[in-house]
């Protein structure tokens, strides 16, 4: 597949070496020459110098023939421009990243598409809608539910003392016939298991399951849910700014923000939260109003270290349910061991949003989800395809994939090997980074 | 990791010596068995190490890249030197090495006394080698292996590709890799063609293919191309592909497609244009005022086709080229150092590099009588960065030194200093003009062992655009 990708910041250069490593054809267009010559050396991709919003570099790049076009620079003015140039110039589907929820608007949505904008990715939405399902499912690390929650996949950590701490997975397939271990991450990795690898405490396991026993698995997992009402939010971001619309009246918001002409603007843009003006890493400050009552404790700031570390002295001070907003990649995963309760990451949501298109490319059923180091998709099994052919556990798939459960009709199941997978399935595929394209071939 | 492509590339290494092998059992000749030799060595070394090395991490930076290139251009060159060893005139160990580097690094040079006693499998080989190496060994396993096609493949592609920077044409490595050997394949299939319609036989005209697209220069005949320096029309089809094997294949590709605009925007493509012109009009006036003129051909195409020979590193000569005087010696020099457009299969310094000297020695002199003044190198309508400019004189000067320094060594071991100067420069820059040029001797046979090896070595810097070579002797390499 041809990709441009127009603007080369953090979530551009993220999803082209992404998608470079899944075997597609990359062509990068930016005007920092020097940002892109370090892309350029050291990632199988092409790079045009020039800028996004002009006719001749994106002719140069050949946005024309270009099966996909995305525009993610920084400003959504000039990604709407740039997409409705390439669209002009003939590109089969253009995607610009927002950052206002006007152009997600469905009474908007043909304005947006006669200006040549296929689709959109808001990747501050999609994180706020994640934060608000975090501090729902407030036991859990990643919540993936498809069809209303038919099959769910949900990513817990285990602690030391919980009743599956040390079970091999095949006893607890054999106890357990209505979970499924998908994966499993423990120290920085994410593995697939197997039947001998056993569940220690700090791993985080990715099981799926159907509605009716989303309580059973608190149990095993020696979880505990609790509501949550009083949220606090360090940092009045754009995301703070989109959660606590969102989110409407189900919590009771508190924003620190230490720029004070940031927080003038903000009681206009949130109407009913609390804003402190003062530094959300001063422990004292967070004393002062009442850290103690709060039950979460959402840190957005721009910072993925104060983020994590503010949330850490939030957990210190009480509170039971964290979530960090981590742009660097490489600290997820710290972040993760640390103990935050949830991590959320813009360009993790945006390549989730874009493997959605690449993936079913004319279906808007398909939901897909991109982890640090894997990604969970919801794929159609078309007929003929291989799939079809054998139970699973004879069709010798690649290790680093697995089929997690099923949907068939209107009814969720979870997938064992004597499982026979028929045409029109939609199955939720677990695979490790870089193998996504292999499952592609798969269903088609 | 390494070792394990290294097996993969001797493998196909393996597969190109299988030709010779049935071109001397075609002709009936005894040589075969030393191809058959060679390509058993070869083809069991790729064998056991694919099957016995096991990788222990998959990495691939630019600490390996380097590596490995470079060790691939050797070790290719040590399979490569077997039959050269056990052939029916066997060569020995310095010579065949030497033999085969200049034939991998296309330049050309040769040691053997007399190529007309050589059977034609040896002859294909020269040919052959010339073929893969002037296209780059490295480029073609790119080409055919899809394992590379990753970031690793991105780094050993960098430490191959001739030139400053890499040009890609195609976002992905390997379709980048099959284009320039699609274009490097189908030039010389025509140019194959052509000569075949001249007076060469379809066994010369592959040879002289080989040598002249890869700007190598190994011939058939001892006389070099004397035997054809009658006929114009093989002095024209070879100046026409070797100014072609001058010009980056990019963009040759570019031009194929139907883009010529790309050749007029290109400044380094009109700068080569431009030096061969100019050239050719002093080379002319230069043979007129000797009185060396015996006809027309001596005005236009003998300095034509000599000039086109040197610049693009190819080293083919015509036969009175010695008698057109000292003038005509010191701009033989001028082109072996220019050498042609990067991206090429030619050696030398490459006019992209001798071009932001010169445009960043004009900003300095102006910077003279204005100090603000903030200027900058602009090549091709883009502004180069600065640090482009500065490695790109860091190279200039540490080519210049190299080729001193073996110059030095070289006059050590005993031989004339203009020869041991001359030869010095012919390798580094790729070009293989015989050191019988100054009359020291007819080819390189006559260097004393010690000079071989040295000399080898300078091919294999000139080739790799020393900065692979050399930063593996930088300590800090292989500090982890």
């Amino acid at each position: 597949m041809n990709i441009v990708i127009a603007g080369c910041g953090e979530v551009g250069s993220h999803l082209a070496k992404l998608l470079a490593s899944e075997d597609q054809d990359i062509i990068l267009v930016d005007d920092d020459s020097e940002r892109l010559a370090r892309l350029d050396a050291n990632y199988n991709l092409m790079t045009v110098l020039g800028k996004p919003t002009s006719f001749a570099s994106l002719k140069e790049a050949g946005a024309g023939s270009s099966d996909l076009f995305i525009a993610v620079t920084p400003y959504e003015s000039n990604n709407i421009l740039a997409c409705s140039i390439a669209k002009k110039l003939g590109a089969q589907r253009t995607v610009a990243r927002i950052d206002t929820y006007e152009f997600l608007d469905p009474r908007n949505e043909r304005y947006v598409k006669s200006m040549g904008v296929d689709s959109v990715i808001y990747p501050e939405y999609v994180a706020a809608e994640e934060i608000i399902t975090a501090l729902n499912r407030n036991w859990i690390r990643n919540w993936f539910e498809l069809h209303n929650g038919r099959i769910i996949l949900a990513g817990v950590k285990i602690r030391a003392g919980a009743p599956i701490e040390g079970m091999k997975l095949r006893d607890f397939a054999s106890a357990n016939r209505n979970f499924h271990v998908a994966a499993i991450k423990r120290n920085h990795e994410t593995i697939i298991p197997r039947g001998d690898d056993a569940i220690t405490p700090g791993d985080i396991v990715y099981f799926t399951t159907t509605h009716d026993h989303i309580d059973d698995l608190i149990v095993i997992a020696g979880k505990s849910a609790f509501k949550i009402r009083k949220v606090f939010i360090m940092g009045g971001s754009k995301m703070a700014v989109r959660l606590v619309n969102l989110a409407g009246d189900r919590f009771k918001f508190t924003i620190i923000e230490e720029n004070i002409d940031v927080c003038r603007q903000l009681p206009a843009k949130c109407p009913d939260c609390e804003i402190i003006h003062g530094d959300g890493r001063d422990s004292e400050l967070l004393q002062d109003i009442g850290i103690g009552d709060a039950d979460a404790f959402v840190a957005l700031t721009g910072s993925s270290e104060a983020n994590i570390l503010t949330c850490l002295t939030a957990k210190e001070l009480g509170v039971r349910k964290t979530v960090a907003n981590v742009e660097s990649i490489q600290l997820i995963s710290q972040a993760e061991n640390l103990n935050i309760g949830t991590v959320v990451n813009k360009k993790l949501l945006a390549s989730s949003s874009i493997f959605q298109l690449l993936l079913d490319a004319d279906s808007s059923t398909s939901k897909c989800l991109a982890l640090a180091d894997a990604e969970v998709a919801e794929l159609v099994v078309k007929p003929g395809s291989k799939l079809t052919k054998a139970p699973v556990k004879d069709l010798k798939l690649p290790r680093d994939l697995t089929l997690a459960g099923l949907i068939r009709g209107d009814e969720g199941r979870l997938i064992t090997g004597m499982t026979q997978l028929l045409a029109g399935d939609h199955v939720l595929v677990f695979c490790l980074g870089g193998a996504i394209h292999k499952v592609e071939k798969l269903f088609n | 990791m390494i070792l394990r492509i290294i097996g993969w590339l001797l493998g196909i290494e393996a597969a190109f010596l299988v030709l010779p092998v049935i071109t001397c059992l075609i002709y009936g000749e005894s040589d075969w068995q030393a191809f058959a030799v060679a390509d058993a060595a070869t083809a069991f070394a790729a064998f056991a190490i694919t099957r016995w090395c096991r990788p222990k991490s998959h990495h691939m930076g630019k600490r390996e890249g380097f590596m490995l290139t470079a060790s691939v251009w050797v070790v290719f060159t040590i399979f490569g030197l077997i039959p050269f060893l056990l052939c029916k005139n066997p060569l020995s160990i310095s010579d065949a090495f030497f033999e085969a580097m200049s034939g991998f690094t296309t330049t050309g040079a040769s040691v053997l006394p007399s190529v007309e006693g050589m059977s034609h499998g040896v002859h294909l080989w020269r040919a052959m080698m010339q073929w893969i190496g002037g296209m780059g060994i490295i480029l073609f396993t790119l080409a055919v292996i899809p394992m590379l096609n990753h970031s690793g493949g991105m780094q050993m592609f960098n430490a191959e590709v001739t030139g400053i920077t890499h040009d890609k044409i195609q976002p992905r490595i390997s379709n980048t890799a099959k284009t320039l050997w699609s274009t490097y394949f189908g030039l010389t299939a025509i140019l194959i063609l052509l000569l075949w319609l001249g007076p060469m036989s379809f066994f010369e005209s592959v040879c002289h293919a080989f040598g002249a697209i890869s700007t190598g220069g190994y011939t058939t005949h001892d006389v070099g191309l004397g035997q054809w320096s009658g006929s114009v029309y093989v002095k024209v089809v070879l100046i026409v592909f070797m100014f072609l094997g001058g010009v980056n294949f990019a963009l040759i590709y570019k031009a194929v497609r139907g883009d010529f605009k790309a050749l007029r925007r290109n400044d380094v493509f009109m700068v080569y244009v431009m030096v061969i012109a100019v050239m050719l009009v002093v080379f002319v006036v230069s043979i007129w005022a000797r009185g060396q003129v015996r006809s027309w051909q001596d005005l236009s195409i003998n300095p034509l086709f000599q000039i086109v020979s040197t610049i693009t590193s190819t080293g083919f000569t015509v036969t009175n080229f010695e008698n057109w005087g000292p003038l005509v010696l010191a701009l033989t020099f001028v082109l072996m150092f220019f050498g042609a457009c990067a991206g090429s299969t030619s050696g030398g310094a490459k006019i992209d590099r001798i071009l932001y000297l010169f445009k960043n020695a004009r900003n300095e002199l102006y910077r003279c009588i204005y100090p603000n003044a903030i200027l900058s190198v602009k090549v091709n309508d883009k502004v180069v960065n600065p640090d482009l400019v500065s490695k790109v004189i860091a190279f200039l000067c540490i080519y210049l030194i190299l080729i001193v320094a073996s110059g030095t060594v070289i006059s050590a071991a005993g031989v004339p200093i203009v020869d041991a100067f001359f030869s010095s420069f012919s390798c580094m820059s790729n070009t293989g003009l015989g050191a019988g040029v100054t009359g020291y001797g007819g080819s390189y046979d006559l260097l004393p062992d010690f000079a071989k090896w040295v000399l080898s070595f300078m091919m294999l810097v000139g080739r790799l655009e020393i900065f692979t070579v050399l930063v593996l002797f930088l300590p800090s390499f292989w500090r982890r």
